[in-house]
């Protein structure tokens, strides 16, 4: 190879594309012949003509997804869907946008952060024209995005040990005498500050806006007893398995499965359960427009596809005229029913959005202190 | 400087050999340096223009404990590290054929294994109900927690760092002349003296610099606390990420990247001091 | 010989046993018979090193790792001994500078590095593609192929190169005459060690790639979080097998 060419190519291409004279393109292409880019292309998931890129956090939830709405949405329409599981997190949506290259066109994303993005000019407005505001639950059709499923922040524990008087409150979570053994917490905070603030005595109707100090103080009262913050909903399963906590909070979707596992020697409770929405959002500047997006969200708004994805993946339907779908052996799974839903308290995004960064900060500096 | 040659320079040996050399530092410049700069950058204009970032970083409680629990952390690792691999070196070096041999497999097998591999390996054995509890029920020690904290985070740390810290001490260990022992031996000196007074002191430039590189490369350990702490032991890399990537404030992870860039570069200087000093007081 | 007291045999071994331990101690969980990671009692099962062999998963990760690697490293320890050679050969008043701005990306803390790859590629639309990985492997690994040989240039004889460059030989001639086949074995060093260093890089690639590439440390790390299931301790047990053949052979060999 001759490298005397290849040095001077590449200085040329330095200088041009720092002089803003060579576009992105020409360098990849220059970058391409200089074999720095060998003979693999970019293989991005990004969405071309006829096709559709949905993001979501990954594991199960791919293989659910594509079962319950990507599979049958790219039948019907006769396109291709990818599911990309990285995790739509805010800085990675923050990067697309910022970085001019966006990949993904719909992303299950925290509404929360998604509501700082979008007043930011970087999210997409859900288009109600297209998405039918009817079939959400009501107070969960946001501007910059809209309910797909609930999840719910309940307490699971050793059913071997507490079976007989099971915990039926926060209180009973902080309670280690009553309910003695070790405790697990979520490592990112969202339940955890409303868990500390009602085992504080903070009446359900009363959380919002959190009382973050008054959190603190309260977790710093439990973390002794605390064996580990999980991180990933496979480590809390883990976690209570083995027996490593006698209770934790975590996703029902998650004690649901621990339940199976263990036969019954885990179970769990929605008693005080800190009921959260997830929510489709559309970047700016998304591949496939936001026209497609949008007809995807609607799609994913029939009751049936929303049952299917309690099915497979637990999550709770958004569309109120799902729940009569629901067979009697997901009832208890269905986190969003009316039944189950008194129970529970709603989490209120518009707190995360406005305070739910710095609080986070506050909740590391807590664990890790 | 090579002395000019007789023949006149065919031009390959003029370009040639210049880009040769300048090919890779320019890549690294163009693919590293430039968006590196570019980050940092980020941490005096993000979000606005001025130090704000780093008034938060110096000043802010929360990020204070982040680093002090990170340096104590590095600090605490090292100071395990240093004796656990000058042991090793020693009887690696020093050592009779067989027992060097054995104690060379046992450096290189953890050395060229994975860092998540090895994290993984003491997870199995700290987690509670893990091995370690048992050996610890065993032994009388019943309700100790083994895992998920910040001594299962330096444990794992420890296990990686020392074969690395183990190469630069039996580098300077293997120049040490034997000859130098034996006299001393032979003027009487006994065996622990001779350790102390000559063996100790010649190998130190050894010591110092792999306890810059364990302290450096102690301070970037992400996977392993993340792996082992419990969700608990969130030292300063693992802020970046949160910085950057979950809370997307750009500029303040950004001026913690460079703040910690500065610690890494004032300990490299501190021990090419220390180096220097060290030659100094050798001659 | 002086200073071969018991107690400090007794704590070398001890030291020894406790690098070992953690390798050893994840061979059992390979062979349990359940589907989450746990001791086998009594009752043992190879389907977790069966699972390896999924072609979907684990084997497209090793087979991804594997290519990645190959160019990595070759990739690296050409642009190496290209930089090696130059500075051998030209010795630059700027030498100490440029060794230093190379060796950067091993002193640098891994997650800021992570941090500007990851821009760099989202910029350019690398983000999660060969491509972009081993663009990123590159710059991670190519110090250690810098120091493996610059070491071996330092050991050869600067005669040897006059010599040839005496009995007419070109530069280019004497490069690929003299230099090359004498630095062999420090060019098979810093390609080995790029190799394995790529192979198991994880503090960049899991910034920078996820979906369409996984990478095997990618896929470990992945399943440490989301299942911990036992087909990590059986592609473990793999690895530390193999790296102990490896280095077993190359010591008979010695």
């Amino acid at each position: 190879m001759n490298n005397d060419l290849k040095t001077e190519c590449l200085e040329l291409l330095k200088d041009g594309h720092l002089a803003g004279r060579i576009d992105r393109r020409t360098f990849l292409t220059g970058l391409v012949l200089l074999g720095v880019a060998p003979h693999l292309g970019p293989r991005t998931a990004r969405a071309a003509d006829g096709q559709l890129v949905v993001t979501n956090w990954g594991g199960d939830a791919v293989g659910a997804f594509e079962a319950a709405l990507t599979g049958s949405y790219a039948e019907q329409q006769g396109i291709a869907v990818k599911i990309d599981g990285s995790g739509p997190t805010k800085g990675a949506m923050k990067a697309q946008f910022e970085g001019g290259a966006v990949s993904w066109d719909v992303c299950d994303a925290d509404p929360g952060a998604t509501k700082s993005l979008g007043e930011a000019g970087m999210i997409e407005p859900i288009d109600y024209k297209v998405v039918d505001r009817e079939k959400v639950q009501a107070g969960f059709a946001y501007e910059y995005s809209v309910a797909n499923y609930f999840l719910s922040y309940v307490i699971a524990y050793d059913a071997k040990q507490f079976g007989d008087n099971p915990p039926k409150s926060w209180a009973d979570f902080w309670n280690v005498e009553k309910y003695p053994g070790k405790r697990s917490l979520y490592k990112w905070m969202s339940g955890c500050m409303e868990a500390a603030l009602l085992a504080d005595g903070v009446p359900m109707d009363q959380l919002y806006p959190l009382d973050e100090e008054r959190a603190i103080r309260k977790l710093n009262e439990i973390k002794p007893h605390i064996v580990s913050f999980w991180d990933s909903g496979a480590e809390s399963q883990q976690l209570m398995r083995d027996g490593e906590a006698s209770m934790a909070l975590m996703w029902h979707t998650r004690a649901n499965l621990v339940e199976k596992d263990t036969g019954g020697a885990v179970s769990w409770t929605y008693a005080q359960g800190v009921l959260a929405p997830s929510g489709w959002a559309v970047i700016k500047g998304n591949p496939a427009g936001s026209a497609r997006a949008m007809d995807f969200i609607r799609y994913c708004q029939d009751p049936a596809r929303q049952v299917d994805l309690l099915r497979t993946l637990g999550c709770g339907p958004t569309n109120p005229l799902a729940h009569d779908l629901v067979p009697a052996d997901l009832k208890r799974l269905d986190c969003s029913s009316a039944e189950n839903m008194s129970q529970q308290v709603l989490m209120d995004m518009d707190w995360y959005s406005a305070r739910g960064d710095q609080a986070l900060e506050k909740y590391l500096a807590m664990t890790a202190s | 400087m090579m002395q000019a040659h007789p023949v006149p320079a065919r031009r390959f040996a003029a370009t040639g050999s210049l880009v040769m050399l300048w090919a890779l530092p320019v890549i690294l410049v163009l693919a590293y340096v430039l968006p590196f700069a570019g980050v940092t950058l980020w941490s005096v204009t993000r979000p606005e223009l001025g130090f704000e970032n780093y008034v938060r970083i110096f000043t802010g409680a929360d990020f204070q404990a982040i680093f002090f629990r990170t340096f104590w952390v590095c600090l605490v690792s090292t100071a395990i590290t240093i004796p656990i691999a000058y042991l090793l070196a020693y009887y690696w070096v020093m050592g009779s054929g067989r027992r060097s041999r054995l104690i060379e497999i046992c450096i290189f097998i953890p050395f060229w294994i994975s860092v998540l591999v090895r994290a993984f390996g003491w997870v199995v054995i700290l987690r509670n109900n893990g091995l370690a509890s048992d050996v610890a029920n065993a032994l009388g020690f019943s309700g100790l927690s083994t895992g998920r904290n910040v001594w299962s985070v330096i444990t794992g740390m420890v296990h990686f760092m020392v074969p690395f810290a183990i190469l630069p001490m039996a580098s300077v260990m293997r120049k040490i002349d034997r000859r130098v022992l034996l006299a001393a031996l032979g003027l009487g000196c006994r065996p622990i003296g001779v350790f102390w007074r000559i063996y100790l002191p010649m190998s130190m430039p050894g010591v110092f610099s792999a306890l810059a590189m364990t302290f450096i490369f102690s301070l970037g350990f992400f996977v392993t606390p993340m792996i082992l702490g419990g969700g608990r032991v969130v030292l300063t890399a693992e802020t970046v990420f949160v910085q950057m990537f979950q809370t997307a404030n750009w500029g303040l992870g950004a001026a913690l990247g460079v703040v910690l860039l500065a610690v890494v570069f004032a300990i490299l200087w501190l021990s090419q001091r220390v180096m220097r000093i060290e030659q100094l007081m050798s001659r | 010989m002086f200073g071969k007291s018991r107690l400090g045999g007794f704590l070398a071994g001890a030291a020894g046993f406790f690098l070992l331990l953690p390798l050893v101690a994840v061979i059992p969980f390979s062979f349990t018979p359940k589907r989450f990671l746990s001791m086998p009692d009594g009752e043992y099962s190879l389907r977790h090193y069966l699972a390896i062999f999924d072609p979907d998963t684990w084997l497209a990760s090793i087979g991804t790792s594997t290519l990645i690697a190959l160019l990595s490293s070759v990739i690296a320890t050409a642009l190496a001994a290209a930089f090696g050679i130059g500075i051998w050969l030209r010795r630059p008043a700027s030498g100490r500078f440029l060794i230093g701005l190379v060796l950067l990306p091993i002193i640098v803390p891994p997650v800021t590095s992570a941090v500007a790859l990851y821009f760099l590629l989202a910029q350019i639309g690398l983000l999660d593609t060969i491509p972009g990985l081993v663009l990123s492997h590159v710059v991670m690994i190519v110090p250690f192929a810098v120091i493996a040989i610059l070491g071996a240039l330092s050991r050869l004889d600067r005669n040897l190169e006059l010599a040839a460059r005496n009995l007419g030989a070109s530069q280019l001639q004497s490069i690929f005459r003299v230099i090359l086949p004498n630095i062999r074995f420090g060019l098979f060093a810093a390609w080995f060690v790029s190799l394995v260093m790529s192979w198991e890089e994880s503090s960049v690639t899991l910034f920078v790639s996820g979906v369409n590439i996984i990478t095997l440390p990618k896929r470990i790390w992945d399943n440490l979080r989301l299942d911990l299931d036992p087909t990590v301790a059986a592609i473990s047990v793999i690895m530390i097998v193999a790296t102990t053949l490896v280095i077993l052979f190359r010591k008979s060999e010695a």
